[in-house]
C-alpha cells in the first residue's frame, strides 16, 4: 500500500508548490513575477519609450499604461506615453504567436498619436504589422512598424487627412506585455 | 468509437453498483481566497481486489461559487485503491487516486463586463482517509481527501470532506 501512497502524496505536494492556480495559469496576470513591460518605437524619427515596472497589476487601476486587453472577439495591444498613445487591434478570439497585418479598408482606424498629430490607417498604402514573436504565461513580445496618414484637420463625421503615409514608424518592439483578460 | 465504447461502459458500470456521494470542499493555495466553499457530487464504485482491498472508480462535478465571478466547475474521472487498515473492509481505510478532469471551466468577467470562460482539462491526484461504517445495516462512508488538478503549469487544489453509502462491485463477507 505504502508503495502506491508515497508516489501520489510526493506528486499532491510538488503540485502544491506550483505558484499559480489554474486560471491564474492561464491568464498569466497574476503570481508571474510582476514583469517589467516595454514598448519602444520611432515615429517620423522620433523616439518613443514606454517602460512598465509591475507591469501585471496595472489593471487594479482601472486604466492601463502599457497592456493587451482581451475584448469578446480582439485584443488590443495599447501604450501611453507623455508625447501620445499607439493602439493596435489583433482580430483574433484566441492571440496566438505570428504576424498581425492591418491595410487599408475604408475603415480608417486610429493607430498613433504623436505630439497632438493622430495617425490613422487612411491611404491605400498605409498599414501596421505587428510580429508577436512570443506568448508565454501570459506575456506578449515581438516587433511592429507601419505607415500611416496624419489627420489635420479632425472632423466629425470626416476628418482632413495630410499627405499620404507620411507618417512612418519604424524600429517598433514590445517585450512582457501582459495579456489582461 | 472508442469514446462511445468507454461512455456506455461506464455508464452500465454506475447504473449497476455505483452509489452517491455529497461533498462539501474548499479550494486552497494562491489565487483561491474569493472563492466560497464548494459543494461536489460524485458516484463512485469499486472492485474487491484482496480481503480489506478496493479498486475504485469515481466520477463526479464540483462547483465552486467565487464572491465576484461565476466560479469554478471541474468534473473528475478518477480510479484509486481503498485499503483498510484492518484488512475487514470496514473501519479506517486510505485511498490515493489518479484520474484526469474531464471537463474544468472557471467563469470570470474582463474589464468591459463580458464574460470569459477559460476551459481546461489536467491529470488529478488525490490521497484520502475514511471511516467505513454501519447504522442499522445502512452502510456508510465518511471521508476526507485532498485533491490537486494540474494543468497549464498550475494547479488547483482542495480539500473535501464527503459522505455516502458505501459500495462494492463484488461481493465480501462484511458489505461494504
Amino acid at each position: 500500500m505504502k508503495f502506491y501512497l508515497y508516489p501520489i502524496i510526493a506528486i499532491m505536494l510538488f503540485s502544491s508548490c506550483l505558484k499559480q492556480s489554474i486560471p491564474d495559469a492561464m491568464l498569466g496576470s497574476k503570481n508571474s513575477g510582476n514583469k517589467n513591460a516595454t514598448l519602444s518605437y520611432k515615429i517620423n524619427g522620433n523616439d518613443v519609450n514606454i517602460s512598465v515596472p509591475g507591469a501585471d497589476y496595472q489593471n487594479s487601476y482601472g486604466y492601463e499604461t502599457l497592456s493587451c486587453s482581451k475584448s469578446r472577439n480582439y485584443y488590443s495591444l495599447g501604450g501611453v506615453s507623455n508625447t501620445g498613445e499607439i493602439v493596435f487591434t489583433f482580430y483574433t478570439d484566441s492571440l496566438t504567436v505570428g504576424v498581425y497585418r492591418r491595410a487599408f479598408a475604408y475603415d480608417d482606424p486610429f493607430v498613433a498619436e504623436y505630439n497632438g498629430i493622430n495617425g490613422y490607417i487612411y491611404a491605400a498604402s498605409d498599414s501596421i504589422t505587428v510580429n508577436i514573436t512570443s506568448y508565454d504565461k501570459g506575456h506578449i513580445s515581438g516587433n511592429f512598424a507601419g505607415v500611416l496618414t496624419p489627420v489635420i484637420i479632425a472632423g466629425n463625421p470626416d476628418n482632413t487627412y495630410g499627405t499620404a503615409s507620411s507618417v512612418l514608424i519604424t524600429n517598433g518592439s514590445f517585450k512582457n506585455v501582459p495579456v489582461f483578460y | 468509437m472508442s469514446k462511445n465504447f468507454l461512455a456506455t461502459f461506464l455508464l452500465l458500470f454506475f447504473i449497476l453498483q455505483a452509489n452517491a456521494q455529497l461533498g462539501v470542499m474548499k479550494l486552497v493555495g494562491n489565487g483561491t481566497k474569493d472563492y466560497k466553499m464548494g459543494f461536489g457530487a460524485f458516484i463512485k464504485t469499486g472492485f474487491p481486489v484482496l480481503e480489506g482491498s478496493d479498486i475504485t472508480l469515481e466520477i463526479g462535478a464540483d462547483y465552486f461559487p467565487s464572491d465576484d465571478v461565476d466560479g469554478t466547475a471541474m468534473c473528475p474521472l478518477k480510479a484509486g485503491y481503498r485499503y483498510t487498515l484492518n484488512g475487514t473492509g470496514t473501519g479506517f481505510y486510505l485511498e490515493p487516486q489518479v484520474g484526469y478532469n474531464v471537463y474544468g471551466v472557471t467563469s470570470l468577467q474582463d474589464k468591459n463586463g463580458q464574460d470569459i470562460d477559460l476551459k481546461y482539462h489536467g491529470v488529478i491526484f488525490a490521497a484520502g482517509t475514511g471511516y467505513l461504517f454501519s447504522i442499522s445495516n445502512i452502510s456508510f462512508d465518511i471521508n476526507l481527501r485532498y485533491e490537486t488538478v494540474i494543468a497549464h503549469g498550475g494547479s488547483n487544489n482542495l480539500v473535501s470532506l464527503g459522505i455516502s453509502k458505501a459500495f462494492s462491485f463484488g461481493r465480501r463477507e462484511t458489505e461494504y
